[in-house]
């Protein structure tokens, strides 16, 4: 984060001094724009798209439009005047047309990093989402015994997010005896585990009985923490209640290493994301023509075996 | 031994001379009167003595030695204090406390404010001016505006650096005082002259400096004159100083008596058409609210043919933000549009512009922003705005307040217009001489009701007394 | 006029003009193009109508923190409409009719029941952003039942020649005529300057003070709601927090246009051109790939430095 401000602030003291001559006409031109590049998916996969490119002598812009969706269009049809090589995007492409379009008839090839499938897209390279949840959720359910009220935290506003849940759904629905206890959307405005542990809270004052709520699953790791302070707090750590994520964030790895509560959750490969997005890139700018709509990069269950790795 | 002597005094405001080589002298022990009309330099030169302005040249000596005021602390050491218009009060705290407020609190244990320390402090601070009836403990917000000037000029006897006060600038003081305030203020002003110090009092009344002071200065057009010993000169003298021209009259005469035709009645009172009806009474004796209540609505009573020339003319009256013939059409704006919905401005300031005439306006143009123009001018556009609907009733609360001599005289004389075409007035005056000058009938208000309803011709001694509720000839009128 | 005064009326314009110039010289081929600046007129198109909205209750004094997520709520309000198969004429005039009501119910908080117009509109703002969640259940609504001719609205424009003016800039052009002809051309806007001048004084004067709180407040409701679907087209999609980043640019435009005005009163021509100042920062430094948190910085400072310039030289002058 520094070092790319300091960097940027570098390369406004070049251009004040006016010495930005065309010095990298050859490099290809590839710009990178997400609305979501403070979350912290999203900056793995971009460092390491950043270093493929910088192992191939591209020139990379990463434009963030802080969670603005229209910015990306807008910034799309800039990259267009200035005649990219390529673009990288991270936002549902559904939103986008407008951009996907201008860029398309400019002849610029658009590729999504965890995106999702559109027709305009060259493709779109990502974990596969229906997977990991059924990973996650197929862990809970093994581990309840197929049995007992689960709590689920949900985010169907974001489309990766909400295919999650919509497989978890799915999963416990084929169980007779698993009771799908609450539904909850936490407000993500302040990161999603302050909200999510009040939220949790209220849930366990509603069902105080010990027993009544066998499992928590959550469809990314920051609910998943908050509902794990919520049951420590109210004392409850010891009701055997099951919580997984998924992500598995640093943060999530602790817990999960400390053997409590939570105790699974998926590791998606955005270093993986990243890099094989740049790949496709790579083949693209050298004329190869790329024929799968979607790029699966695989992903992995952690639990306390594997969560110090 | 002059206390405080300036002279050649220039100061110019991006090229406009605004005093041009100015000289005022002020004696120890003397109140120094400084006159003129709004826009003369006035407060150019009271800023330039609070060492807010510096002047483009200046030589000025205290007791003789050549000093410069460099910034307001520096005027503050000299002695100089300020007593404003606005009394800048925080009527939340106690009297005491904003008597000494800007030092030092007296402590107790370095910690702990010594209340009772703190109240015989300021008490004495009142005791000085010969003041006994004002409680320090009580809050500001309790009393008169009279009682909070004397308040505030006690404080200005304390000071922060231990600097003594020589000379006191009271602008406009007894503007908002009743007349039982102001002989308060007038001892103690007497006080202060006793003990050697000085006042330089600005005012526009021309009664008052003549009956306090011993000199005055008058500035015009950026000059001053030195009016020389005020007990040899006489009251119309003073005015032509100030005006430049002989003025013989204070108020224009009747041009035609009333009519016998009501023209309004309610709220206890009524009023003909072509007369002028004086609201008189001690201040906050409901005065202003009966206006209001007369006015109503106001969207509806400017529709009835109702007019309101409010007391604050800059807080009630204008918008300062906006040119001249905005403010006189805001009333009826709809009638000086096209539709009832779009702006005509042309036709607007055309409007504007003979309204601006009728009322004497003197403006470089009626897209001249309020804000600019004097204060007297400023109180023209609200008459001008009043009578642009040719009301059939204008009520007016002070409206000669802060108003130069020579607007004055244009403002009544418009007043007196009117009523000749049977526009009906109600003129709510502190001013009495103002009252008995202009009116026909007089209302005299107590305790927020009428008390009485004399015709005019009686003395001033016998308004005073009825304002006070003391007997008089008048109460079988 | 000296240059102190001349940098005062005119510095915020005199440093447009720079900016403008600054990234001709350096974007000599991609900048100053019919097509760039066609883009950067649809690209600000939303907010150019929230702000021109804005401008509205700043002219009072007031000023209304809601209009983001009303742009929000009026996007998810149409949204879900064409979910269960209204028609667009319907869907677009009952999100317009959910602004204007919005609008209404903070010019009842703020003109009628006398709440600070930044406690209640950050009320509001709550309760509309809260609205927008319960309707869409939180999801982003977006795919097949966006009808095709909706979001095509954003991405056709009329042809002029060779160039095609986008809607979304046809549209912005007509919401800042006819803000301009309300505020500047009708009695009614008149006695708003008015009220923002001094509203005492303007109710002494008969202006009806409630009612205009009330209108005022409507129309930039109804701008915020106008700008939320214009967002909608131009993503062919509805979110329940899309608009949030609209309303603070707003206020920025308007303070960047008043250090314009002579008595530092908003007009809706200058406020455009504070929108025009944000969009081209934007637009020029993308291009010259700078860091998207610098140019943050930089907006800020150009803010700041707008506003310093009319406030020192008013301090100077007093």
């Amino acid at each position: 984060m520094l070092k790319r401000i300091l960097r940027s602030m570098a390369f406004v003291a070049v251009a004040a001094a006016a010495t930005l001559t065309a010095s990298a006409a050859l490099a290809a031109k590839v710009a990178v724009i997400t609305p979501y590049l403070a979350q912290p998916g999203t900056q793995f996969y971009v460092e390491a798209f950043q270093g493929v490119a910088g192992d191939k002598g591209w020139d990379v812009n990463v434009i963030d439009t802080q969670g603005d969706v229209a910015a990306v269009i807008s910034r799309i049809e800039d990259m267009v005047t200035q005649n990219v090589d390529a673009i990288v995007i991270n936002v549902d492409p559904a939103q986008v047309q407008a951009g996907l379009q201008v860029a398309a008839d400019a002849g610029i090839p658009v590729f999504g990093m965890d995106a999702g499938a559109d027709p305009l897209l060259v493709t779109n390279v990502t974990s596969n989402g229906y997977q990991m949840a059924a990973e996650t959720s197929t862990y809970v359910a093994d581990r309840i015994g197929g049995t007992g009220n689960v709590v689920m935290f949900i985010f169907d506003a974001f489309p990766p997010v909400q295919v999650r849940g919509v497989i978890a759904r799915a999963v416990f629905g084929n169980y007779p005896d698993i009771t799908i206890l609450d539904q909850v959307t936490p407000d993500v405005s302040d990161g999603g585990i302050a909200d999510s542990r009040a939220k949790m809270e209220a849930i366990l004052a509603a069902n105080p009985e010990p027993g009544s709520i066998a499992a928590v699953w959550a469809a990314w790791d920051q609910p998943a923490l908050g509902a794990l302070q919520a049951i420590a707090d109210a004392g409850r750590s010891d009701e055997g209640i099951v919580i997984t994520g998924i992500d598995a964030n640093p943060q999530a790895r602790d817990e999960i290493a400390k053997g409590g509560n939570f105790e699974a959750s998926v590791a998606q490969d955005f270093h993986g994301i990243g890099a094989a997005t740049a790949d496709a890139v790579a083949r693209v700018l050298d004329g190869e023509t790329i024929k799968q709509r979607v790029i699966y990069v695989p992903t992995k269950l952690i639990t306390v075996a594997n969560a110090g790795e | 031994m002059p206390l405080l002597e300036l002279s050649n005094v220039s100061k110019a405001y991006a090229g406009t001379p605004a005093l041009r080589q100015v000289d005022l002298k002020i004696e120890a022990g003397e109140v120094h009167a400084l006159m003129g009309e709004n826009g003369a330099g006035k407060s150019t030169l009271i800023k330039i003595l609070a060492g807010v302005v510096a002047p483009d040249s200046a030589t000025i000596r205290m007791d003789d030695r050549l000093v410069s005021i460099d910034d307001a602390a520096k005027a503050h050491r000299l002695g100089f204090r300020f007593i404003h218009q606005e009394l800048n009060v925080v009527p939340s705290l106690s009297v005491a406390e904003n008597i000494v407020m800007g030092q030092r609190y007296p402590r107790r244990a370095g910690i702990f404010v010594d209340w009772k320390k703190l109240n015989s402090v300021a008490a004495d601070a009142l005791r000085r001016l010969g003041v006994t009836h004002i409680d320090p403990r009580v809050k500001m917000a309790s009393l008169s505006t009279g009682d909070r000037m004397l308040a505030k000029i006690s404080a200005a006897l304390l000071s922060a650096d231990g600097a003594p006060a020589r000379l006191y600038v009271m602008d406009e003081p007894t503007a908002a005082l009743t007349r039982e305030e102001s002989e308060q203020l007038f001892r103690v002003l007497n006080e202060i002259r006793a003990a050697g110090n000085s006042v330089l009092y600005v005012s526009h009344r021309i009664d008052e400096v003549m009956a306090l002071c011993d000199r005055a200065t008058v500035l015009r057009d950026g000059q001053s004159i030195d009016s020389g010993m005020l007990s040899e000169i006489t009251h119309d003298d003073l005015v032509a100083m100030m005006t430049g021209r002989k003025v013989t009259e204070t108020y224009p005469a009747q041009v035609a008596p009333p009519s016998d035709e009501t023209a309004y009645e309610g709220h206890g009172l009524s009023v003909r058409k072509g007369e002028i009806l004086g609201l008189a009474g001690l201040s906050g004796s409901g005065q202003t609210e009966l206006l209001r209540r007369i006015f109503g609505r106001p969207a509806s009573a400017w529709r009835r043919g109702i007019a309101y020339v409010p007391k604050e003319r800059r807080s009630e009256g204008l918008v300062l933000t906006r040119p001249i013939f905005e403010n006189i059409t805001l009333p009826h704006l709809k009638t000086h549009s096209l539709g009832g919905a779009f702006l005509a401005p042309g036709r607007e300031r055309g409007f504007a512009t003979s309204m601006g005439d009728d009322v004497k306006l003197r403006a470089t143009s009626t897209r001249q922003l309020v804000q600019q123009l004097s204060g007297g001018n400023q109180q023209k556009v609200v008459f001008a705005k009043a009578l642009s609907g040719e009301p059939d009733l204008l009520l007016l609360d002070e409206p000669t307040r802060g108003v130069d001599v020579g607007a004055k005289y244009d403002i009544y004389s418009v007043i007196r217009e009117m009523t000749a075409k049977g526009m009906a007035v109600i003129l709510a005056s502190s001013d009495l001489p103002e009252l008995l000058g202009l009116c026909d009938r007089i209302a005299v208000m107590r305790n927020g009701s009428i008390s009485i309803i004399v015709e005019a011709g009686l003395s001033e001694d016998a308004l005073l007394n009825l304002c006070y509720g003391r007997a008089t000839h008048s109460e079988a009128a | 006029m000296t240059i102190l005064t001349l940098l005062r009326r005119f510095g915020t314009l005199i440093g447009f003009v720079v900016i403008v110039c600054y990234f001709w010289a350096q974007l000599p081929d991609t900048f100053m193009t019919a097509r760039n600046w066609l883009n950067i007129t649809q690209q600000l198109s939303m907010l150019i109508v929230v702000a021109a909205g804005m401008t509205i209750v700043m002219v009072m004094n007031d000023f209304d923190l809601s209009v983001g997520s009303m742009a929000s709520l009026s996007g998810i309000v149409a949204a879900m409409l064409f979910s269960f198969g209204y028609p667009i004429w319907l869907a677009v005039g009952i999100a317009l009719l959910v602004g204007l009501l919005g609008g209404l119910f903070n010019g009842v908080l703020v003109g009628l029941i006398g709440i600070l117009p930044f406690v209640a509109t950050l009320a509001t703002l709550t309760m509309f952003s809260g609205a927008a969640f319960v309707v869409s259940g939180g999801k982003t609504i977006s795919g097949r039942v966006i009808p095709e001719a909706f979001g095509n609205f954003a991405r056709q424009g009329i042809e002029i020649g060779p160039l095609t003016v986008p809607n979304l800039t046809i549209v912005a052009l007509a919401v800042v005529a006819l803000v301009w002809v309300l505020l500047e051309q009708t009695t009614f806007g008149r006695r708003l300057y008015a009220i923002g001048g001094n509203l005492e004084a303007a109710h002494l004067s008969g202006v009806p003070v409630r009612r205009f709180k009330l209108i005022a407040f409507s129309l930039t409701g109804l701008s915020a709601a106008l700008a939320g679907l214009l967002y909608a087209s131009r993503v062919a999609s509805a979110n329940p927090t899309q608009g949030s980043g609209l309303m603070l640019n707003a206020i920025a435009a308007v303070f960047l246009g008043m250090t314009m005005s002579g008595q530092g009163e908003p007009r809706v021509l200058a406020t455009v051109l504070g929108v025009l100042i944000l969009g081209v920062l934007d637009n020029g430094l993308t291009q010259m790939a700078v860091d998207s948190y610098v140019r943050q910085i930089l907006v800020g400072a150009i803010i700041l430095i707008a506003v310093s310039f009319s406030s020192i030289s008013k301090a100077k002058r007093s």
